[in-house]
């Protein structure tokens, strides 16, 4: 019997060695440390910077700070928010950028790439050129376009004024019936580069045999953009249009360097209305600020379940 | 005697110990340092401003000099980021032992995160009506180095050329600058250099000092405080002449947009302009060196007072305000040095130097008789315009908070004086948001 008993324990340990190894040599069979080890620093960067403060700033909107006290104030934060004014300004003005400024980015993008694909001359160049502002940071691109709105000598108003259209000139910043779709038009041009390369590489994988076919057809370029290339970029442009309309909803660099939410909260987003809760209100209170983060992200969430399924692309889209 | 053996004892015994000690530290040392070196840091604005940026930078490098056991880590940051780290970095124990700060940031004192410094520096350097400014609860919080009054500055010869002549009172009535302003628009040169596009007050100058003149400095605090509306017939009647001069073309058609230092160049350099309201720190970006942006050497430059209002109360009103100052973080950990440099810079000396190379009011005390500045002439006009005036203390920023604070910047500074609202729409904003039911 003890001979038996010890060869079966041989026998299972022998078992689990070779198992230990098929594990080890086996990557998709890892084991929960080696999981552990490969997934810790990843978990811990993502917990730390990415869900700590979200689940923080949930937490904080129930509350008002004080310097260094937190009176705990339920629901309150959330009932003055209701009756803000400026906070309602500040979506309307979100949600005109979220839904406009997408489609003329995509647009923009998509004839960009259209016109490469087309052969224009100095494709090359212009490929490089149209795509440059997407590397340009907020800042440059900001201050570039000031000058170019610039009343007195921008860019824009000196033209207007050279062909006889002086009546134009406009104060592009400074009038809030322009402001917005001022700083809207320099968001689209920062960004139809980078749509016009997503278009790009999406029209020259389109199946060819499909094209070329077409062409048989005699069919003219209007007909084969219409009936065939749009249809058939339809998921890659409804992908950039809803990563699109995310990167509006959360727009705050370029307001916040050429107008500051001004004039007369023309250009204020929902963005720069937190920052100006959280830094430029003359008090510490960070739950207030935190009640906005809050409604915002939920509203963000809603807003792209809603995009999806109006959309009813859903399988195909990936961000 | 028992007692006093116990004494001399314990006394040979820890004298023992104590050398030992300093042996050790000092062997531990290498013999090199005597002692250690605490280094403060500090964050001033006015990087862009060569005069006020030299006498800070003097003033750190004499206490440096006087003071071996204390280094510091001196910043010079523009003020809108020094505010914005600073409310980020008093909250992590992580400010600077001295940060710039004006006395429109209340929320940093009643937060606690400013050291009172009554027990580091010598009151008896401040001037006396420059303490309120920061303090509370019977505690000075602050070293106002610099203060300011609201001007009215103007090119000599192009309102000579429009045909305006001055009074030797220096001061128009409303008429008169009515008047100034048409023909100056007619003539074709902007009446007002004024832009809002970096700062939150500078549209509101005009509209506000002539608030306080027609309303004398009691209703005035209180139109400041919330207890006064802007639907008052004589603050209607103000915003109403305002709003006349805007629609005539008094500001340059960039209002929106210009910024600070580029309504100084367009008042001085190009295209030029009639007069230009400034609070008088003006001289830190005109003094500067031509060729940096400052004012041409030979720019006819003048100062008159703001336009007398029709049956104004107060015709000799003018704002006075503290404005840059140092604090002391109160959750530093080297609060002795902190203490030391803001008590060697909070004297009349340092006044003095302050008015002699900056050419700005200051609210450290001063010696007039020492004061030596390249720029006498303009410091004796400045003085003349601020004889016999009755002066009230602080802008409307200083009052204005939050929602109230956030309108004033967007109405009063930005859209009333760019004609984009009326009179009852602006009066009925500023109510809905400062007016205290």
């Amino acid at each position: 019997m003890p001979d038996a008993i010890s060869l079966r324990t041989a026998a299972k340990s022998g078992e689990a060695k070779a198992s230990s190894r098929a594990t080890l040599a086996d990557p998709r069979r890892a084991t929960r440390l080696v999981l552990a080890i490969f997934l810790g620093p990843a978990l811990l960067v993502y917990c730390g910077l990415t869900a700590y403060p979200a689940f923080r700033t949930i937490f904080d909107s129930f509350f008002t700070i004080e310097g260094m006290d937190a009176t705990f104030v339920g629901l309150a934060n959330y009932r003055e928010l209701m009756g803000d004014e400026t906070f309602w300004v500040a979506v309307r003005n979100t949600f005109i950028w979220s839904f406009v400024a997408p489609v003329i980015d995509v647009a923009t993008g998509l004839l960009l790439a259209l016109a490469l694909y087309a052969g224009v001359p100095f494709a090359r160049f212009l490929r490089v050129a149209w795509f440059t502002p997407v590397l340009l940071s907020y800042v440059v691109v900001a201050i570039l376009w000031m000058w170019i709105y610039n009343y007195d000598w921008g860019v824009l108003n000196v033209m207007l004024r050279a062909v006889g259209l002086g009546d134009l000139a406009s104060s592009w910043l400074g009038d809030p019936n322009l402001a917005l779709a001022a700083v809207i038009v320099t968001h689209a041009w920062k960004w139809a580069g980078f749509n016009m390369v997503v278009c790009l590489a999406a029209i020259h994988s389109l199946p060819k045999e499909v094209l070329e076919a077409s062409d048989l057809d005699n069919c003219g370029w209007g007909a084969k953009l219409r009936y065939i290339i749009i249809p058939m970029l339809r998921p890659t442009l409804l992908s950039l249009y809803i990563l699109s309309f995310i990167g509006k909803m959360k727009v705050f660099d370029l307001v916040w360097i050429m107008t500051q939410g001004g004039p007369l909260w023309a250009t204020e987003t929902v963005s720069t209305y937190v920052y100006k809760r959280a830094f430029n209100w003359n008090t510490f209170d960070l739950g207030y600020p935190s009640t906005i983060a809050t409604v915002w992200f939920l509203v963000v969430c809603a807003a792209v379940i809603i995009l999806n399924r109006v959309l009813g692309s859903r399988e195909r889209l990936e961000y | 005697m028992t007692s006093i053996r116990g004494v001399g004892k314990a006394s040979g015994w820890g004298l023992g110990r104590g050398l030992c000690a300093a042996v050790a530290v000092a062997a531990a040392m290498g013999g090199g340092h005597a002692f250690a070196q605490t280094e403060i840091t500090m964050w001033s604005n006015w990087p862009d401003e060569p005069a006020k940026k030299e006498w800070v930078t003097a003033r750190v490098k004499d206490f440096e000099a006087a003071n071996k056991q204390c280094t510091v880590k001196l910043s010079f940051i523009p003020k809108a980021d020094i505010y914005t780290q600073a409310k980020s970095a008093v909250r992590t124990g992580q400010a600077p032992d001295i940060f710039y700060m004006e006395p429109d940031q209340p929320e940093f004192l009643a937060g606690g995160f400013l050291e009172p410094l009554d027990g580091y520096i010598d009151l008896n350097g401040l001037e006396d009506w420059a303490k309120p400014a920061w303090t509370s609860k019977g505690k000075v919080y602050g070293v106002p180095v610099e203060a300011y009054t609201v001007e009215l500055y103007y090119n000599k010869d192009l309102v000579k050329k429009v045909g305006v002549d001055v009074p030797a009172s220096f001061q128009l009535t409303q008429a008169q600058f009515t008047d100034l302003v048409k023909k100056g628009v007619a003539a074709g040169i902007t009446p007002v250099s004024q832009g809002v596009g970096d700062r939150p007050f500078p549209g509101g100058q005009l509209l506000f000092e002539s608030l306080l003149r027609k309303l004398g400095p009691d209703d005035y605090k209180k139109l400041l405080n919330g207890e006064l509306s802007f639907k008052d017939p004589r603050v209607q009647e103000v915003m109403t002449w305002v709003k006349e001069l805007v629609d005539a073309g008094a500001y340059p058609k960039s209002f929106s947009t210009l910024k600070l230092g580029e309504s100084h160049f367009y008042f001085y350099n190009s295209p030029g302009s009639l007069t230009f309201p400034d609070p008088s720190w003006f001289t830190g970006r005109a003094f500067a060196a031509p060729e940096k942006g400052g004012m041409p050497a030979n720019f006819p430059l003048g100062i008159m007072k703001f336009p007398a209002m029709d049956k104004g109360a107060c015709p000799n009103c003018k704002t006075l305000a503290v404005a840059g100052s140092f604090v002391m973080y109160s959750k530093g950990k080297n609060k002795d040095c902190a203490g030391a440099l803001l008590k060697s810079m909070a004297n009349a000396e340092n006044g003095t130097k302050w008015i002699s190379e900056v050419s700005l009011q200051s609210g450290l005390k001063s010696d007039p008789a020492k004061i030596v500045s390249p720029h006498k002439a303009y410091f004796d006009e400045l003085n003349a315009r601020n004889k016999d005036v009755t002066y009230f203390f602080g802008t409307p920023l200083l009052y204005y908070r939050a929602k109230c604070a956030e309108t004033y910047i967007q109405v009063m500074n930005n859209a009333f004086p760019a004609g984009l609202i009326s009179v009852a729409d602006a009066a009925e904003k500023m109510d809905a948001a400062c007016l205290k039911k």
